[in-house]
């Protein structure tokens, strides 16, 4: 998938969430001139089953905190929240939501591109940080591979446990391989592999 | 000779869910004007200008647009509901205008152009809940409207009820108007709490105080009920017997003692009939309008400016009591009563502040420990629970 940078939003669709016709005129004109595509959606009825747009922009105050549709919103689509109501009972529902960026009503025209580039980034940013952790947590989950690789050098070599993980860091680095991955050959082996010993 | 006259605008729905409310506020505006148009400590009038949205949210903003632009109003007294009065302030603030707004409301809100006569949270749900702290119970069970103000009430009875160790044994909600009470009526009396909180408003509230009240003396049992919002109009309208008994929080009661009242009451139903109450909202709207007329004297000349700086801790001997506009957040010093409704559509007043209270919208004073913590507290209300339910026969 191309990235696309947060501050180009011609061509990306918005999905409208809003009751007040005041405040969708504005959204309406102002994303229009972004070149950005529209669709609406009544905010009393349930989340269209395929959300295929890019943004969704939802006034907050349309929808009761208590009711079954307001988690159903929660997905991967980037949300601008429109707040009204600031009380903290709503506030609370709305960072339920996880909104990508906010605007204050009255809504006026500017402000609306800085929400977009700032949903569009913190979208971005939300993928990437979920890539970084799924990453982080299979390096935690193959810590134990990686101990049992140790000890089983530190056993075979008689080397102290600093001395055995330097062994099998250094050894990963000259074959452009991961420690982790190493380390699964390692307790295959029995012990070093054999290509440790090719290299110079 | 003929004093200058300025131009008011009163917005009030007389139809939709809420127009028995904003019905009476009306009718206190405009027994606000009459008495200030017909005093000669003025030297002005007021010509009224009404506006009835309906009812309708969007009916607020072409209201109080029309108002500025053809009555050329620069003050504007009404809104019942949160949901209107935020469909007006935004044109109040791009016009530089005044919305003087009577009713309580949830708080979290502050705008320069906007004069909060009606109790912030700490002057009407706080002092209410730390009386059910002490004397009541510490678990309780809540019924309201499914809005905003239910929605923010609960989540302050919540945090204070946890900090103190208590619990929020169910947390029902209605749709606005909804009437159909009874599972909720069923469930009240099946579970017995010590205690229920009612955020309903309208006929929703009447329905279902009058329904838990005949199942209850069916069952058997008298569940003390508590209320920020109950008035006396509504004490008829629900009936002399299902209304008794419900703890009330209030900045106004028709039953409080001193002149100003007295003399308010007595006006009162000189011109709307002797069977008739004011109610909280409507004294409120009425000390709206006078809050106003001072101000303006004050400032001579009703230009927005000049009258905030006028109003800003100005001290008037109100029906409920001295007030005055807190200049840092626009909202009034008022004193925080509870009362108990009794026989005659009335309230017993059993406890009130010692003196006005600083408003305070964000609840930023608020302190939880100390309600939690205070001295034989725990006991106390433990005591307090295990005698809740009292036979009545």
């Amino acid at each position: 998938m191309t990235k696309l940078s947060p501050f180009s939003v011609r061509g990306r669709r918005a999905l409208l969430v809003m009751r007040d016709e005041r405040d969708i005129a504005i959204v309406r004109r102002q994303l229009s001139r972004l070149g950005m595509t529209i669709s609406e959606h009544d905010p009393a009825g349930p989340p269209p089953p395929n959300q295929a747009v890019d943004v969704i922009l939802m006034d907050a105050d349309a929808i009761p905190i208590k009711s079954d549709q307001a988690t159903l919103w929660k997905g991967s689509v980037p949300i601008i929240a429109l707040i009204g109501t600031e009380t903290p009972s709503r506030l609370k529902w709305l960072l339920d939501l996880r909104p990508a960026s906010f605007l204050v009503k009255p809504l006026r025209s500017a402000g609306l591109y800085t929400a977009l580039v700032v949903a569009f980034d913190s979208a971005q940013r939300r993928v990437e940080d979920a890539a970084h952790i799924e990453k982080l947590e299979d390096r935690i989950r193959s810590r134990r591979v990686v101990l049992s690789a140790v000890l089983q050098i530190m056993r075979g070599h008689d080397m102290s446990e600093t001395d055995a993980f330097a062994l099998i860091r250094q050894t990963a680095m000259r074959h452009r391989t991961t420690i982790e991955v190493l380390s699964a050959e390692i307790i295959a082996a029995g012990g070093m592999p054999n290509r440790t010993t090719r290299t110079a | 000779m003929t004093k200058p006259s300025i131009p008011l605008g009163l917005v009030f729905s007389q139809s939709g869910p809420y127009a028995m409310m904003a019905g009476e506020m009306r009718k206190s505006a405009l027994m606000a004007v009459d008495e200030i148009n017909q005093s000669e400590g003025f030297d002005f009038t007021f010509t009224p200008h009404l506006r009835d949205p309906g009812g309708v949210v969007a009916g607020y903003h072409t209201a109080c647009a029309d108002l500025i632009r053809e009555e050329r109003v620069d003050h504007i007294v009404g809104c019942y509901t949160s949901a209107s009065r935020k469909q007006v302030i935004p044109i109040v603030e791009r016009t530089e205008r005044l919305l003087w707004h009577p009713a309580r409301y949830e708080g979290f809100e502050s705008s320069d152009n906007v004069i909060y006569v009606g109790a912030a949270p700490n002057q009407h749900v706080v002092p209410l809940v730390r009386h059910m702290l002490d004397h009541i119970a510490i678990d309780v069970f809540c019924i309201g409207s499914n809005y905003i103000w239910t929605w923010e009430m609960n989540r302050v009875i919540r945090e204070i009820v946890t900090s103190a160790g208590g619990h929020i044994l169910a947390e029902r909600l209605l749709e606005l108007g909804e009437t159909a009470v009874d599972h909720i009526v069923n469930e009240v009396v099946d579970r017995r709490p010590p205690v229920v909180f009612n955020t309903l408003v309208g006929e929703s509230s009447y329905a279902f105080m009058r329904a838990l009240h005949a199942a209850a003396s069916r069952a058997g049992l008298s569940i003390p009920m508590l209320s920020c919002s109950l008035c006396e109009p509504e004490l008829k309208l629900i009936g002399s017997a299902a209304s008794v008994g419900c703890i009330t929080s209030s900045a106004y009661f028709e039953s409080i003692e001193g002149l100003e009242n007295r003399a308010f009451v007595a006006r009162w139903k000189a011109r709307h009939g002797a069977d008739s109450s004011p109610s909280v909202d409507g004294q409120s709207t009425y000390v709206c309008v006078m809050l106003l007329a001072r101000a303006i004297r004050r400032a001579g000349s009703a230009d927005v400016g000049a009258v905030r700086r006028a109003a800003a801790n100005h001290r008037y001997d109100s029906p409920q009591g001295p007030v005055w506009v807190d200049p840092d957040n626009n909202h009034c010093f008022l004193t925080p009563r509870l009362a108990r409704s009794v026989p005659g559509c009335q309230f017993n007043i059993f406890w009130e502040a010692d003196a006005p209270e600083r408003p305070d919208p964000y609840l930023s004073n608020l302190d939880l420990a100390a309600i939690g913590t205070r001295p034989g507290k725990s006991n106390d209300a433990m005591t307090k629970r295990s005698t809740h339910l009292r036979i009545v026969k």
